[in-house]
C-alpha cells in the first residue's frame, strides 16, 4: 500500500490534556480513512494536526513522505471541510470555490473553467453566482466540498462533513461523498461520532479513544471482530459476559435470543438463566432487557431484540419470567482485552 | 405593545421625555423674533444665517469635524489590530488586556484631561489640537475595539482557517476575508466614534485653547453670553447632521447590527 500521510508518535497536550496520544497512524493513498469515536477521543485534533492548524507536541507527520509537521497550512495543499462549511460570506459560490486556485495564480479563463467543473460534481453549477447565505445548509456542504476539492490537494479532510444536515439528507451525502471520492481518486480522512457513517463510508476505520486507537481495520472487519470492549460498545454490542477464566464474550442484541426456562437450544452456543425486567415493543423490533450473573456471580444486564415478523407467538415475556438468553456460537466475539 | 400596559405606557414616556425637548429647541430655531422663547414668534429661516455666518461657530465646526475625523481614524488603527489580538491571538490574560481597553469609559474624563493638560501641552509644549487627538483617540478606543470585537466574536474563526488551508498566508488572509468580514462593524465602530468625539465636552472644555475650540465648547461659551435663537439654530443644524448619519448607517447596515453588538 502506498501512504499518504503518516503519524508517527504525535501527542498533542493542552496543559494537562492529553488529546492526542503517542499516535502511530498510517492514512492509505487513495482510500476513505474514517477517524471515528465519541467527543474528546481526539479525532478532530488528529485531523486538525493533519491539516496544520495545530502543532503537535511531539511526534511527526509526514505527507506524501515529506515531513510536514511544522509546516503552515497553507503550504500542504490539503483540501478541508469544516463542520460548520466556513464558506467565505462576502463572495460569491463560484468566487468561493475559486478562491484557492486564484492563490495559485490560476489564469481567469481556466479558473472559471475549473470552478464549473467542480461545481458541476457536486451538482451545484446553477447556483455559481448566489451567495452562500442564499444557499441551504446541504448546498452550502456542497460549495465546501467543491471549494476544497478544487485545488486538486494531496488529501481531502472531512471533519464532521454531515452532522448539521437532517437525517435524510445526511444518508444521501454518505454516497455522494463516496461516488466524488471514487470519481477523483482522492484520499479523504473523515472524522465522525457516527458509527453508521463510519461504517458504511470507511475503506479503513479507526476507532478512538481517549487519545489512542483502539482498532483499525475495514468495516467488516471491526464489525464483527471488535478488538476490545470499547470498540464493541462503540459499535452496538451490548451484552458482556466474563467467564470463569476470565475472557470476555460479546453477543449483539440482534443476536441474543430470549426462550423460556428450561427450553434447550438445538444448536450449540451460550445459554445464560435470567430474569425479565422490562419488554418493550419499538415498532420494528422488540427489545427485551434481562438480569442475570456471569461465571463470576457478577450481576449483569442483557439486552435482546427481536424483529417484530420473526417473533414467535410464545414471546410475549413479562417483568419477572424466568427465562433463558441463548447465543449460537457463530453469534459469539471473543474479546481479547478488556479495554 | 398588545396586552402589555405598563410597558408600553412606559416607552411611550420614554420617547415623550426624550423627544420634546428637542422639539423645543427646534421649533425656537424657527422663529422671526429675537428671543428665545416659546412658542416662536413667526416663522423664518434668519437665525440659521446668521449662525451659519457666525465665524466662531463655522471656525468651531471645522476644527471639531477635523478633530473627529482623524481621532476616529487613529482610533480605528489602533483598535482594530487591538481587536484581532484579543479575539484570535494566543495572548495570555485576555480580559485582562481587553479591560485595559475598555477602561476609557470608566476613567473620568477630567482626569484624563488634566493629565494630557500637563503632560502634553506643559510638559512637551504642544499644542491643544495635539492634546485633544491624543484625549479623543483613548476616549474613542473602547468603541473602536468592543465594537469591531462583537463583530468579530460573530464571524466562524474556520472561515479564516480555511482560506489558509487554500493557500493563503496570513497576511492574505486577513486582507481577503477577515477583513471584509469586519468591514460592518469597522464602519459602525468609526461612525459611533465619530460621533462620540463630535459631542464630546469635558476633554474639549479642558484642553481647548484660542486657536483650537470645537464646536460644542465654542456654543457653550456662547449660550453663557447671549441668549438668542442662533444656539437653537445651530443645535438645530448638528442634530440635522446626525440624523443624515443615522438614516445612512440605518440603510446601509441597520441599527440593530449597529448597536446589537455592543452590549454583548
Amino acid at each position: 500500500m502506498t501512504t499518504a500521510a503518516e503519524f508517527t508518535g504525535v501527542t498533542q497536550a493542552y496543559g494537562d490534556t492529553v488529546a492526542v496520544d503517542n499516535l502511530n497512524l498510517q492514512i492509505e493513498q487513495g482510500k476513505l480513512t474514517t477517524l471515528l469515536g465519541p467527543s474528546g477521543c481526539g479525532k478532530t485534533t488528529t485531523l486538525r494536526m493533519l491539516a496544520g492548524y495545530i502543532t503537535p507536541s511531539a511526534g511527526t507527520i509526514t505527507i506524501n513522505g515529506a515531513d510536514a509537521t511544522r509546516l503552515p497550512p497553507e503550504k500542504r495543499n490539503l483540501g478541508m471541510v469544516f463542520q460548520s462549511y466556513a464558506l467565505f460570506p462576502h463572495l460569491t459560490v463560484a468566487d468561493n470555490v475559486g478562491f484557492g486556485l486564484k492563490l495559485r495564480k490560476v489564469p481567469a479563463t481556466k479558473r472559471r473553467e475549473l470552478v464549473m467543473a467542480n461545481l458541476d460534481l457536486v451538482g451545484l453549477a446553477h447556483l455559481a453566482d448566489r451567495k452562500p447565505k442564499a444557499l441551504s445548509g446541504g448546498q452550502q456542504q456542497r460549495v465546501a466540498l467543491a471549494r476544497a476539492i478544487a485545488i486538486s490537494p494531496s488529501l481531502l479532510l472531512l471533519d464532521e462533513p454531515l452532522s448539521n444536515l437532517d437525517a435524510r439528507l445526511r444518508v444521501q451525502m454518505r454516497s455522494e461523498i463516496r461516488r466524488i471520492q471514487g470519481e477523483t481518486g482522492l484520499t479523504v480522512v473523515l472524522v465522525t461520532h457516527d458509527q453508521e457513517e463510519a461504517l458504511e463510508m470507511s475503506d479503513t476505520m479507526v476507532v478512538m479513544r481517549a487519545g489512542k486507537v483502539m482498532q483499525t481495520g475495514a468495516p467488516a472487519t471491526v464489525f464483527t471482530a471488535p478488538a476490545n470492549r470499547f470498540v464493541a460498545d462503540f459499535l452496538g454490542y451490548e451484552n458482556f459476559l466474563t467467564q470463569s477464566d476470565g475472557s470476555l464474550l460479546t453477543v449483539r442484541p440482534e443476536h441474543l435470543r430470549v426462550a423460556a426456562a428450561g427450553v434447550v437450544p438445538t444448536t450449540p452456543g451460550l445459554t445464560v438463566a435470567a430474569v425479565v425486567r422490562e419488554s418493550v415493543y419499538r415498532g420494528v423490533d422488540h427489545i427485551v432487557t434481562m438480569t442475570a450473573t456471569d461465571a463470576t456471580g457478577t450481576p449483569i444486564t442483557l439486552v435482546s431484540t427481536t424483529r417484530r415478523d420473526t417473533l414467535t407467538a410464545d414471546a410475549g415475556f413479562q417483568p419477572g419470567d424466568l427465562v433463558t438468553a441463548q447465543a449460537r456460537d457463530h453469534e459469539i466475539v471473543r474479546l481479547t482485552s478488556e479495554n | 405593545m398588545k396586552g402589555r400596559p405598563i410597558l408600553g405606557t412606559l416607552a411611550v414616556l420614554g420617547y415623550i421625555i426624550m423627544i420634546v425637548p428637542i422639539l423645543f429647541v427646534v421649533s425656537t430655531a424657527f422663529t422671526a423674533g429675537d428671543a428665545l422663547t416659546f412658542p416662536p414668534q413667526g416663522v423664518s429661516l434668519r437665525w440659521f444665517g446668521e449662525a451659519l455666518a457666525y465665524q466662531p461657530f463655522v471656525g468651531a465646526l471645522l476644527s471639531s469635524l477635523q478633530l473627529a475625523v482623524v481621532s476616529t481614524a487613529l482610533a480605528l488603527l489602533l483598535g482594530v489590530p487591538v481587536t484581532l489580538a484579543i479575539q484570535r491571538g494566543k495572548i495570555p490574560g485576555k480580559s485582562l488586556v481587553e479591560g485595559l481597553f475598555l477602561s476609557p469609559l470608566v476613567v473620568p474624563e477630567l482626569v484624563v484631561g488634566l493629565a494630557l493638560y500637563q503632560q502634553i501641552m506643559i510638559g512637551l509644549h504642544q499644542t491643544s489640537f495635539v492634546a485633544l487627538l491624543v484625549g479623543h483617540t483613548v476616549l474613542l478606543l473602547p468603541y473602536a475595539v468592543r465594537v469591531t470585537g462583537a463583530s468579530l466574536a460573530l464571524a466562524d474563526p474556520a472561515v479564516e482557517e480555511a482560506a489558509r488551508g487554500l493557500g493563503a498566508t496570513p497576511l492574505r488572509t486577513f486582507f481577503s476575508v477577515t477583513l471584509p468580514l469586519l468591514r460592518p462593524g469597522i464602519f459602525s465602530a468609526g461612525l459611533l466614534s465619530f460621533v462620540t468625539s463630535f459631542n464630546n465636552v469635558p476633554l474639549s472644555l479642558l484642553l481647548q485653547s484660542r486657536q483650537f475650540r470645537t464646536l460644542p465648547v465654542t456654543m457653550l461659551d456662547y449660550v453663557q453670553q447671549s441668549y438668542d435663537p442662533m444656539i437653537a439654530a445651530m443645535s438645530t443644524l448638528i442634530l440635522a447632521g446626525t440624523v443624515v448619519i443615522a438614516i445612512v448607517a440605518e440603510k446601509t447596515l441597520g441599527f440593530a447590527k449597529i448597536f446589537g453588538g455592543i452590549n454583548k
